[in-house]
C-alpha cells in the first residue's frame, strides 16, 4: 500500500463534492425540459402543428445579362418539368404493392421514352435528392404532354408539373464564349460552396461563371401542410419566403459591333477571333471567337444528340481563342519591336536599313516576304510596308533580352485578369526562358533565334486579347488597362429596387515610352492603311484616321517564296490585323485574327473596316463632325450622332 | 476503509445493465427517427451492430487488468497519436473536418479512442503521483498528455471533440490538486488568451454558432434552426409524448441530426417528459455508481481511471442534453449510449468496461 491513504479522505471529499454538483445539475435540466414540456407544452404543439409543413424550393430568377446599352443577351423561359413526391407516394405504395411500376408504365408512355430509361433516371434521382424533396423525372414537357399528365393528375397525385425557369439566349450563338453557359453544380463545387445544394444550375463558363454569385439569386420557399400520412393539403402562406432575384449585368459589348465581327466570320466560314477595345478604360466593346457553341444547348439536359454536336466539332468551339488561342503574333509583333528599338535607342526615326529581298544574320540567310527587296527603309516605312529585313537588323541589335522586357511590358507572357475564366499567358522568349525549357537539353539562345522573333515568329505565342492590349496601349500612351467585359451589376435591393455598380476601369501599370517614339510608331501605323503601298489598305474608311498593322504568320516552315493560298487549308498562314482609331485621338482599337486566313491585308483588314464603320456610324460620310470631340464620339457610338455643323 | 476480503471478482450486474438498457434505448429512437425517410433500416441495423461490437469490446476490456493496461498505455496512447498526425497528413476533409479515416468503406474517428488511451495514460500518471496538490512540473506533465492530442486534434480542426477532452483536464486539476493562487492565475490567463483565440483562430463558421448562441434569431435556418425545431419537438411531446414511432417532427425530417446529435428530441418528442425523466436517471445512476466505485478502488490509479472515464460520460450528457433546448450552442456531440454512431458507441461501450474492470478488481487478493 501506498503513503496516498493520507490524501484519502480528501479524495473522497473531492468526489462528493463532485457528486452534488452533478445532482444539482441534472435536476437543473429536469427542470429545464418540465419547463419547455410542461409549463410551454401548447405553444410549442401549436408550433410542431404547424411544423407539419414541409418546404419546397423556389429557384430564384437567374439575372439577365445585357449588351451595354441593355439588349437582352440571356433570359429565363418558362419551362415545364415533371416531379414525383415520395412522401406523397409512400402511403399510395402501402395500400398498393404494383403502384410504382404502374406509374413507372404511365410515365413511359406520357413521355415516349423506353421504361427502363425512365426507372434509371428515377434511381439515380432519388438517390440524391433527400426523401422529402420532390424529384425530376424529366424536364422541357411539351404542352400535349402536360396536358396528358394534368389529364391523370387525380390518378397519379404523387406527380407534379412544376412550372420553372430556362436559361435563354435569345441570339444562339451570339457572344457566346462571353456569356458562357450554366450546367448543373457538381459535387467539387458543391464542396468549394456551402451555398449550392445538389440539383442547382450554376455558371459554368464566361460572364455566366465569373459572374455566377451576383447572377444566381437566393432561393425563397412554399411551406405546405401535410397530414400524418403524408397528404398534401393547403399552402401555409404566412411562412412564404419570396425568392431574390439575380442581379442584372450589362456587359460593355456593343451589340451592333459584335453582330457585324461574327456575321463577318460566319458569311465567310472563318475560324478565328475579333478582340474591340476601347483603349481609354479597357472596355472590351465586342469579342468573337469563331465558330461558337450555342449555350442553349448547356441550359437543357445533354441528351446523346446534343453531346454529339458539341464534342464531333473539329474546330474546338468551347474554345476562346480571344483569350485562349495561343498564336504567333507574326508581324503584328513589329509594332513592339519599334517601340523597343526606339526607345532602347537601337534605331532612330530615321536610321535606314537596305532591304534587297534578303540578308544574312549570325551566319544565317534570312528572307523578307518582298523577293525584290524594299531598298532603303526607316521606321515608318519599314512598319508600313512590313519590310522585315528592317526588323531583323533591330531585333540584331537590340538582342532577345531587350524584347522580352518589351513585350512583357506590353502584356505578352502574362494573364491579362480579363474577368473572363480560363485565360492562357502564352510565352515571350528569353536566354533565362532557354535556361528553363531547354530544347533536347540545349540551354543556350542562339542569336539566330532573335533574328525569328523579330518578325513575330519562333517560339513566341500569343492571344489576340493580348495583341489588343498592346495596341490599346500604344494607342493610349503607354497604359495597360485590365481588360473587362461587364460594366455594371445591377444589384437588387431589400424594396426590390435596383443599384447600380460600375465595374472600374484599372490601369495595370504604365510602359514608359518617349513621345518621339510613339510618334514614329503611330505615323508608320497610319501609314500602313491611309498611303498607297500599305499593307492595310483594306481597312480604309473615307473619313476616319485608322492606324493599324497587317500581320501573316507561317504556319509551316516553307523555303522560298510562295502563294499562300496555294497551300491546303490547314498549312496556309494565319491573318492578323491589328488596329486603332482615330489615330490622333484613339477611342476603339480592333484585332482581328483569323486562322488559316491567309494574309492579314487582305483577309482580316476588311473586317475592321466594318467595325469601325459600324463604331463610329453616322459620321464616315460626312466628314464635317468633330471626331476629335470625344464626346461626339460617344455620342455616335451611343447611335445618337449629332447633326453635323453646318459649314 | 475496510474491505470484503471475499477474494473473488465480483461483477456489478445493476452497472452493466443500466449501460444495455440505454443502449436499446438508443436503438429504438434511432429506428423511430430513421425508419420514415429510410425504410431499409439501415441505420438501425447498423446501430444494432454497433452496440454488439461495443459490448465485446466492453467484455474484452474487463477481462484484462486494467493495471496491465497501465503498462501498456504508452503503447496505446502512442499508437493514437500517431493516428492523429496520419489524419492530418493524408486526412479527408468531411464537413470542413480531417477527423476521419476511411477503411474498407467503414469510416472511424481515431480522436475517440484516443479519448480512452488519454485517460489510461491520465490516470496512470496519477497512479504514482500522490500528493495532495500537483507542483508545477506534474502539472506540466499531465497537461502536457491531454495537450498534445488536443493539440493534433485543434488543427483537423475540430473543436467540438477537441473540447470533449476538458473533462480530463478539470479532472486532472480538480483531483489531482491545484492551489486556489493557481486558478486565480489560471482564470486569468483564460480571459487574456480567448479574445486572442477568437480574432485569430476561430473559423467563420464557429464564430457563427457562438454568435448564434448569444442571439438565436440571427439564423433562423442555419444552426440556430436546429435548437429551434429540437425545442419544437421537444415541447409538443409535452408530459405523456407523442408515442413511439409518431413523433412527426422526426419523421418528416424537420428535426436535423436526429439520429445523432439531436436523437435526445427524439425522445423527448416521442417519450415526453416521462421519457426524458426516466433517461436522465438512468445516466445519474451511472454515475452515482461509478463515482461509488471510484471511492472504494483498490489504488489510486483505479480511481483516477474511474473519475477520468466517467467524466467524458457527464460531459458528453451535460453538454448534448443542454443543446438540445438552447442552454447551451450546438456542438457535434454525441449522447453517450444512445446516439447513433460506430466509433462514439464504442468508445462509451469501453469506458464502461473499464470503469467495471476497476470495480471488479477493488480487492486486494482478486487475480
Amino acid at each position: 500500500m501506498r503513503v496516498y491513504r493520507d490524501d484519502q479522505k480528501f479524495l473522497q471529499f473531492r468526489i462528493n463534492a463532485v457528486l452534488w454538483g452533478i445532482v444539482a445539475a441534472f435536476v437543473f435540466l429536469a427542470g429545464s425540459f418540465w419547463f419547455v414540456q410542461g409549463v410551454q407544452a401548447e405553444k410549442y404543439r401549436g408550433l410542431s402543428e404547424a411544423n407539419a409543413l414541409r418546404e419546397i424550393e423556389i429557384l430564384p430568377k437567374r439575372g439577365l445579362i445585357m449588351d451595354r446599352d441593355g439588349k437582352i443577351l440571356a433570359d429565363n423561359q418558362p419551362a415545364y418539368t415533371l416531379q414525383i413526391d415520395r412522401v406523397v407516394m409512400k402511403p399510395l405504395v402501402k395500400a398498393d404493392e404494383q403502384r410504382r411500376a404502374k406509374l413507372l408504365a404511365f410515365l413511359a408512355q406520357v413521355l415516349q421514352r423506353p421504361p427502363a430509361e425512365v426507372q434509371a433516371r428515377w434511381e439515380k434521382e432519388a438517390k440524391e435528392v433527400p426523401f422529402t424533396q420532390p424529384f425530376t423525372i424529366a424536364d422541357d414537357l411539351s404542352m400535349s404532354q402536360v396536358a396528358a399528365i394534368q389529364a391523370q393528375s387525380i390518378a397519379f397525385p404523387e406527380v407534379n408539373v412544376v412550372p420553372v425557369q430556362r436559361r435563354n439566349y435569345p441570339y444562339g450563338t451570339m457572344a457566346a464564349h462571353v456569356l458562357g453557359f450554366i450546367g448543373e453544380v457538381s459535387e467539387k463545387e458543391i464542396k468549394q460552396n456551402p451555398d449550392l445544394e445538389q440539383g442547382d444550375l450554376i455558371g459554368k463558363r464566361g460572364v455566366e461563371l465569373m459572374y455566377d454569385q451576383y447572377l444566381r439569386g437566393r432561393g425563397g420557399a412554399e411551406y405546405w401542410e401535410y397530414d400524418a400520412d403524408g397528404r398534401r393539403l393547403s399552402e401555409y402562406v404566412p411562412a412564404r419566403k419570396q425568392p431574390v432575384p439575380g442581379d442584372n449585368i450589362y456587359l460593355t459589348v456593343d451589340f451592333e459591333l459584335q453582330r457585324r465581327a461574327e456575321q463577318y466570320f460566319a458569311e465567310n466560314e472563318m475560324v478565328g477571333s475579333a478582340v474591340v477595345l476601347d483603349p481609354r478604360n479597357g472596355e472590351v466593346l465586342a469579342m468573337v471567337s469563331s465558330p461558337a457553341y450555342n449555350p442553349n444547348v448547356y441550359s437543357k439536359r445533354f441528351t446523346p444528340e446534343s453531346w454529339k454536336e458539341i464534342t464531333s466539332n473539329p474546330f474546338k468551339i468551347e474554345l476562346n481563342r480571344a483569350i485562349q488561342g495561343l498564336y504567333s503574333p507574326g508581324s503584328v509583333f513589329k509594332i513592339v519591336m519599334a517601340m523597343a528599338g526606339l526607345s532602347e535607342g537601337a534605331i532612330h526615326p530615321h536610321t535606314n536599313f537596305g532591304c534587297g529581298g534578303s540578308g544574312h544574320f549570325f551566319g544565317r540567310r534570312f528572307r523578307c516576304w518582298k523577293k525584290e527587296g524594299h531598298g532603303a527603309v526607316d521606321v515608318r516605312r519599314a512598319l508600313k510596308v512590313s519590310c522585315d529585313i528592317f526588323f531583323y537588323n533591330t531585333g540584331g541589335r537590340l538582342g532577345v533580352d531587350n524584347i522580352h522586357d518589351y513585350a512583357r511590358k506590353l502584356t505578352f507572357g502574362e494573364i491579362s485578369h480579363i474577368d473572363l475564366d480560363g485565360e492562357r499567358a502564352g510565352i515571350v522568349p528569353s536566354t533565362q526562358w532557354r535556361e528553363e525549357h531547354p530544347v533536347r537539353g540545349d540551354k543556350k539562345w542562339y542569336p539566330a533565334e532573335t533574328i525569328s522573333v523579330s518578325i513575330g515568329q519562333g517560339p513566341l505565342i500569343v492571344t489576340p486579347l493580348q495583341v489588343a492590349n498592346m495596341t490599346a496601349a500604344v494607342a493610349n500612351g503607354g497604359k495597360v488597362y485590365q481588360p473587362h467585359v461587364v460594366r455594371y451589376v445591377d444589384k437588387v435591393q431589400t424594396d426590390g429596387s435596383y443599384k447600380r455598380f460600375r465595374v472600374p476601369s484599372r490601369v495595370l501599370h504604365e510602359v514608359e515610352l518617349s513621345p518621339a517614339a510613339l510618334k514614329a510608331v503611330r505615323e508608320g501605323l497610319w501609314a500602313v492603311v491611309n498611303e498607297p503601298g500599305g499593307t492595310g489598305s483594306n481597312a480604309f474608311v473615307e473619313g476616319l484616321n485608322i492606324a493599324g498593322k497587317t500581320g501573316s504568320v507561317q504556319v509551316i516552315a516553307y523555303s522560298g517564296w510562295i502563294k499562300a493560298t496555294s497551300l491546303p487549308f490547314k498549312l496556309r498562314d494565319h491573318a492578323w490585323f491589328a488596329s486603332f482609331a482615330p489615330a490622333d485621338n484613339p477611342q476603339v482599337v480592333a484585332v482581328i485574327f483569323i486562322e488559316h486566313g491567309g494574309a492579314g491585308g487582305a483577309d482580316a483588314a476588311p473586317l475592321a473596316k466594318l467595325l469601325y464603320e459600324s463604331a463610329f456610324r453616322g459620321q464616315v460620310a460626312g466628314s464635317r463632325l468633330d471626331l476629335r470631340n470625344p464626346e461626339t464620339l460617344e455620342k455616335i457610338r451611343e447611335g445618337e450622332p449629332p447633326l453635323p455643323s453646318p459649314r | 476503509m475496510i474491505f470484503r476480503d471475499t477474494g473473488r471478482p465480483t461483477i456489478d450486474w445493476n452497472f452493466l445493465g443500466t449501460a444495455f438498457v440505454l443502449a436499446c434505448i438508443g436503438v429504438l429512437l434511432v429506428y423511430s427517427a430513421t425508419y420514415y425517410s429510410n425504410p431499409d433500416l439501415s441505420y438501425a441495423t447498423r446501430q444494432i451492430m454497433w452496440v454488439v461490437i461495443g459490448l465485446c469490446l466492453m467484455i474484452a476490456f474487463m477481462i484484462v487488468d486494467y493495471h496491465v493496461l497501465f503498462d501498456v498505455a504508452p503503447i496505446l496512447y502512442a499508437i493514437g497519436i500517431v493516428l492523429l498526425l496520419y489524419l492530418l497528413i493524408f486526412g479527408r476533409l468531411t464537413a470542413h473536418v480531417k477527423s476521419w479515416i476511411h477503411i474498407f468503406g467503414f469510416q472511424f474517428q481515431p480522436s475517440e479512442f484516443m479519448k480512452i488511451f488519454t485517460a489510461l495514460m491520465v490516470a496512470r500518471f496519477f497512479d504514482s503521483n500522490d500528493r495532495a496538490y500537483l507542483d508545477f512540473r506534474s502539472f506540466l506533465t499531465v497537461m502536457g498528455i491531454i495537450g498534445l492530442p488536443v493539440g493534433l486534434i485543434i488543427v483537423q480542426p475540430d473543436f467540438g471533440t477537441a473540447a470533449a477532452f476538458f473533462p480530463l483536464a478539470a479532472v486532472a486539476m480538480f483531483f489531482g490538486g491545484i492551489r486556489a493562487k493557481v486558478w486565480v492565475a489560471m482564470v486569468l490567463a483564460v480571459l487574456i488568451v480567448a479574445p486572442i483565440g477568437w480574432f485569430a483562430f476561430l473559423k467563420p463558421y464557429q464564430k457563427e454558432r457562438v454568435l448564434i448562441f448569444l442571439n438565436p434569431e440571427r439564423d433562423p435556418l442555419g444552426s440556430g434552426y436546429q435548437v429551434t425545431q429540437a425545442k419544437i419537438a421537444i415541447g409538443s411531446g409535452g408530459i405523456n409524448g407523442k408515442g413511439f414511432r409518431h413523433g412527426t417532427q422526426a419523421k418528416l425530417e424537420f428535426l436535423p441530426a436526429r439520429h445523432t446529435d439531436f436523437i435526445f428530441a427524439v425522445l423527448g418528442e416521442e417519450w415526453g417528459f416521462i421519457g426524458v425523466v426516466i433517461v436522465l436517471g438512468l445516466y445519474l445512476f451511472l454515475v452515482v455508481q461509478a463515482l461509488d466505485f471510484a471511492k472504494h478502488a483498490r489504488d489510486r490509479g483505479g480511481t483516477f481511471l474511474i473519475i477520468c472515464l466517467i467524466s467524458f460520460i457527464i460531459f458528453h450528457v451535460l453538454i448534448n442534453v443542454s443543446m438540445q433546448i438552447g442552454i447551451l450552442p450546438t456542438t457535434g456531440i454525441p449522447l453517450p449510449l444512445l446516439s447513433y454512431g460506430g466509433s462514439s458507441t464504442m468508445m462509451f461501450f469501453i469506458a464502461i468496461g473499464l470503469i467495471a474492470n476497476v470495480d471488479m478488481r477493488r480487492f486486494v487478493n482478486a487475480p
